[in-house]
């Protein structure tokens, strides 16, 4: 192994789950999330994402295969769930099923309440993790009063009361207006540059290609690829075969190359936005 | 929503609710220790003129909310003003009598002016603390976990389902779903139905959210803070002992 290789973080190795319906939850999926890294998994409805991502926080147990956490397969005993959820912070996609009070500060102390921690120190992580979303001048108003956007930073804020190393976050931009998503995505940002590992769900692959460091494609139940994002042009066909679209702008770069465009002679390499295409454009034009 | 508005709207949203429970305690029993309808009343006049001027409600709304218990009121003094009783006739027999006023005016106004001096206690109350705040009062309070717990989610869930409501109601409305009596009865019927099966998979969904964030049986949250929270308790045990003291004066 690789030594300068990043620590994994999470792991699924050749997980099965089968709901007790019958349908397929998961289906041999493996898959590995560095330490500190920006994770994208990428389906379709039913692929089976918020099934592995109650799999991450130990709400579903495997039927067959191994998932580990910082290198030891989980402990299911209560002890063992209690660490891992400490760790693994789960970010529902639906606010309302998430936020149980009706006042923001109480709802962001029940996570860390539940981990026995003293009343000081709640109130301390509480206040942290509510500035840290960006709601602390907005703690006193009532959950019924906030927007849909600022009832998923209080969603946030109160995994991240539990101090979490890695956040889960299922379809954290859906539903979401452009002004909301670069908020969410700020706050994303700011987690990310403290060291927190992210997994997200999201059918936005253009957003998946701009923002994180690896995709990982799950197609029914089977993690079916898993890559480092800029090499995503490479991985066209397994995205094409998931039910996924191709990122508009490596279609545009694959084009502006078939024609043979200055700008890209000397860099062959797909811009990861619109923004750097631009760059690029600017530069052979000047050149 | 109107008392929701007032209460996180008004100047004494910070206050501790404990010292207005306590006032408004002071309030309930100026009402039922007064021994005529004025004192009562009066109770009742302070109370209002407090959570006006000091708690800044706006007299109008507070007025609103008071209408509906006020109808109520309404309704049981014409209950007691109005009597039915058989008489006993030698010559004609059992006979139905109505009688109005059987004991006089004293009796109703004495009751009119006690529920009008226990509403204002309690709409005062209300209209100056959210319910949140309450639920954390009654808490600190050692109330049952379990009905302390039934409060939090019926509380937060109201406003979930009845957005659900609206927005059934809206799609089912503009599929013509209320354009007929009969239609209309159908509509409601299956809105009933589709809320069963939401509450069924809301619970659920709340469960496996608990339980992701670590939690083991009892809903556990942060108490909030008050600054001040002892001067305000002194001066509501202040206002309450004057409240008292001119319903017994009066009395």
């Amino acid at each position: 192994m690789n030594q300068h290789a990043p620590e994994t973080l999470l792991e699924f190795a050749d997980v099965t789950f089968r709901y007790p319906d019958g349908n397929i939850g998961l289906d041999g999926c493996s898959l590995r999330i560095a330490r500190g890294s920006r994770n994208a998994l990428i389906g379709a409805n039913g692929a089976g994402k918020t099934t592995l991502f109650q799999h991450a926080n130990g709400l579903l147990r495997p039927q067959g295969g191994t998932i580990r956490y910082a290198g030891q397969p989980i402990d299911y005993s209560r002890a063992g769930l209690r660490r891992l959820r400490s760790e693994v912070g789960l970010v529902f996609q639906n606010p309302d099923q998430q936020l149980f009070s009706a006042s923001v500060r109480e709802d962001v102390s029940f996570g860390p309440l539940n981990l026995g921690l003293d009343t000081d120190t709640v109130r301390q992580r509480v206040a942290k993790a509510l500035r840290a979303v960006g709601m602390d001048k907005l703690s006193d108003r009532p959950v019924h009063n906030l927007s849909f956007g600022q009832k998923k930073r209080v969603c946030i804020a109160g995994v991240l009361a539990m101090e979490p190393q890695l956040l889960v976050l299922d379809e954290p931009m859906a539903g979401l207006d452009h002004a909301m998503r670069q908020e969410l995505l700020a706050v994303l940002d700011d987690l990310h540059a403290r060291g927190i590992t992210l997994l997200l769900a999201t059918h936005d692959i253009d957003f998946a290609y701009r923002w994180t460091d690896r995709i990982h494609l799950i197609a029914a139940g089977a993690c079916a690829a898993s890559f480092a994002t800029p090499e995503l042009p490479q991985h066209a066909d397994a995205l094409t075969a998931a039910g996924m679209p191709v990122p508009g702008i490596v279609e545009l770069h694959r084009l502006l190359c078939q024609q043979g465009h200055p700008a890209f002679a000397a860099a062959p390499t797909a811009p990861r936005s619109v923004g750097e295409l631009i760059t690029l454009l600017n530069q052979g034009k000047d050149s | 929503m109107l008392i929701e508005q007032c209460a996180y709207g008004n100047r004494w949203r910070a206050v501790s609710p404990a010292a207005k429970g306590l006032f408004a305690l002071g309030g309930f029993i100026a009402a039922f220790a007064a021994g005529q309808p004025k004192a009562a009343l009066t109770a009742a006049g302070l109370i209002t003129l407090v959570a006006v001027t000091g708690a800044g409600v706006p007299l109008s709304r507070f007025t609103r909310i008071a209408l509906p218990p006020l109808g109520f009121l309404l309704v049981g003094c014409l209950s007691l003003a109005l009597s039915l009783g058989w008489t006993t006739d030698a010559q004609q027999g059992q006979e139905l009598v109505v009688r109005w006023l059987p004991d006089g005016w004293e009796p109703i106004l004495n009751l009119a002016g006690r529920s009008i001096g226990a509403l204002a206690a309690l709409l005062f109350l209300a209209a100056t603390t959210p319910l949140t705040d309450l639920i954390a009062l009654l808490r600190r309070l050692h109330l049952p976990e379990v009905l302390l717990e039934l409060m939090v989610l019926c509380y937060r869930m109201l406003f979930v389902f009845s957005e659900s409501v609206h927005d059934t109601r809206t799609a089912q409305a503009a599929r013509l779903g209320y354009a007929a009596p009969r239609l209309a009865l159908r509509s409601l019927g299956s809105l009933a139905g589709n809320l069963t099966v939401q509450i069924w998979q809301r619970a659920h969904a709340l469960h496996v959210a608990a339980q992701s964030r670590n939690n083991d049986g009892p809903l556990r949250f942060l108490e909030p803070e008050y600054a001040n929270a002892g001067r305000d308790l002194a001066l509501a045990g202040a206002g309450a002992a004057v409240l008292i003291g001119i319903a017994l004066v009066l009395s």
